[in-house]
């Protein structure tokens, strides 16, 4: 059975205090690639590499069923900030 | 009147295995070292004086194997210092492993002991970004029968080959993968010398290397011995400034 958004949104929640989160099937509905982009306060003072394990960890059951799962993270700080820049 | 020494017997005066890269040369006797330096006195060369017996040099010896495939133009000679005592007199060795980096007549480098690092920092000071296509040499097979230790000092000796470490699908000029493609370009980019090891060449050191880093994709970027992020996390890396802080420590 192929992951589904709910699948990752619902493992993400139970994983990370969440204040912001975006998930994009980029496998145009097969469910085979994700994109996400969580917002968390989980990630003050991680660097890239921490965030990643991070996330890595939390999601490994489902990112192993993945052909391909990209993500971004970013404090509620963080966030504001690249809003405001792309704004 | 005889160019090869009559007294060497036939199998010692080519020694160059088929296994190994074209560059890499176990030098056999003192004529055939002075022949391979001179014939082009700009080229760089590492001469690798080491003994079968000193426990130091095995390290030395995958590290020097790693140097030389990485960069093909590096004339590299491998030469046991006991049996090869009149070359290992005029340069003054008197203990192994030991390393010196020569371009023609000058010395540009002495490396004694097993210092990989100080070896690679000065190979790579004078040949600087060699991400070269070695579509010509075939990949030198895994040995066949190795032991979990025997497997994790082999990828650490490989991530330890060059500052900079590209694990990929390919070669550098011949990417077999859109995300290893994309590393090598990153890297160039930013002007990063570095080394690579085509992941695709060794299935032992292929699902290995995921373990060890605990990271299940490739491309992986290594630096300094230690992994720092798959392809992802560099190019966020690039993005937030931390790239020239891990790049180019």
């Amino acid at each position: 059975m192929p992951v589904t958004a709910e699948d990752l949104d619902r493992a993400i929640r139970a994983a990370f205090p969440v204040s912001h989160l975006e998930i994009e099937d980029q496998s145009s509905g097969c469910g085979s690639s994700y994109a996400i982009l969580l917002v968390s306060e989980v990630f003050a003072g991680k660097n890239t590499l921490a965030r990643h394990r991070l996330i890595n960890q939390a999601l490994k059951q489902e990112i192993s069923q993945l052909h391909a799962f990209s993500q971004k993270s970013y404090t509620p700080t963080q966030y504001a900030e690249y809003l405001a820049k792309s704004g | 009147m005889s160019v090869i020494p009559s007294d060497k017997p036939s199998h010692q005066r080519d020694s160059i295995e088929m296994s190994t890269p074209e560059n890499l040369v176990n030098v056999s006797s003192t004529p055939q070292f002075q022949e391979l330096l001179s014939k082009d006195l700009k080229r760089i060369s590492l001469i690798y004086f080491f003994a079968p017996w000193a426990a130091p040099c095995e390290q030395m010896d995958q590290v020097v194997e790693g140097l030389a495939k990485a960069y093909p133009k590096l004339l590299t000679l491998r030469v046991e210092a006991e049996e090869q005592a009149d070359i290992s007199e005029s340069f003054d060795i008197n203990s192994v492993p030991a390393c010196l980096v020569i371009q023609g007549h000058a010395l540009l480098g002495r490396i004694e002991g097993g210092d990989a690092t100080q070896l690679t920092k000065t190979i790579e000071k004078y040949l600087g970004s060699k991400s070269q296509s070695a579509t010509s040499q075939p990949p030198v097979p895994p040995p066949s029968s190795e032991t979990e230790e025997q497997l994790q000092a082999r990828m650490h000796n490989i991530m330890k080959q060059s500052k900079v470490v590209l694990f990929m699908k390919g070669e550098p000029d011949t990417p077999r993968c859109g995300f290893s493609r994309t590393a090598v370009a990153l890297l160039r980019e930013k002007n990063v010398a570095f080394s690579h090891f085509d992941i695709l060449s060794d299935q032992t050191v292929r699902q290995g290397l995921k373990k060890l880093n605990d990271w299940p994709t490739y491309p992986q970027f290594i630096v300094n011995g230690e992994f720092v992020g798959g392809l992802d996390v560099v190019k966020e890396m690039k993005e937030s400034g931390e790239f020239d802080d891990v790049f180019f420590v």
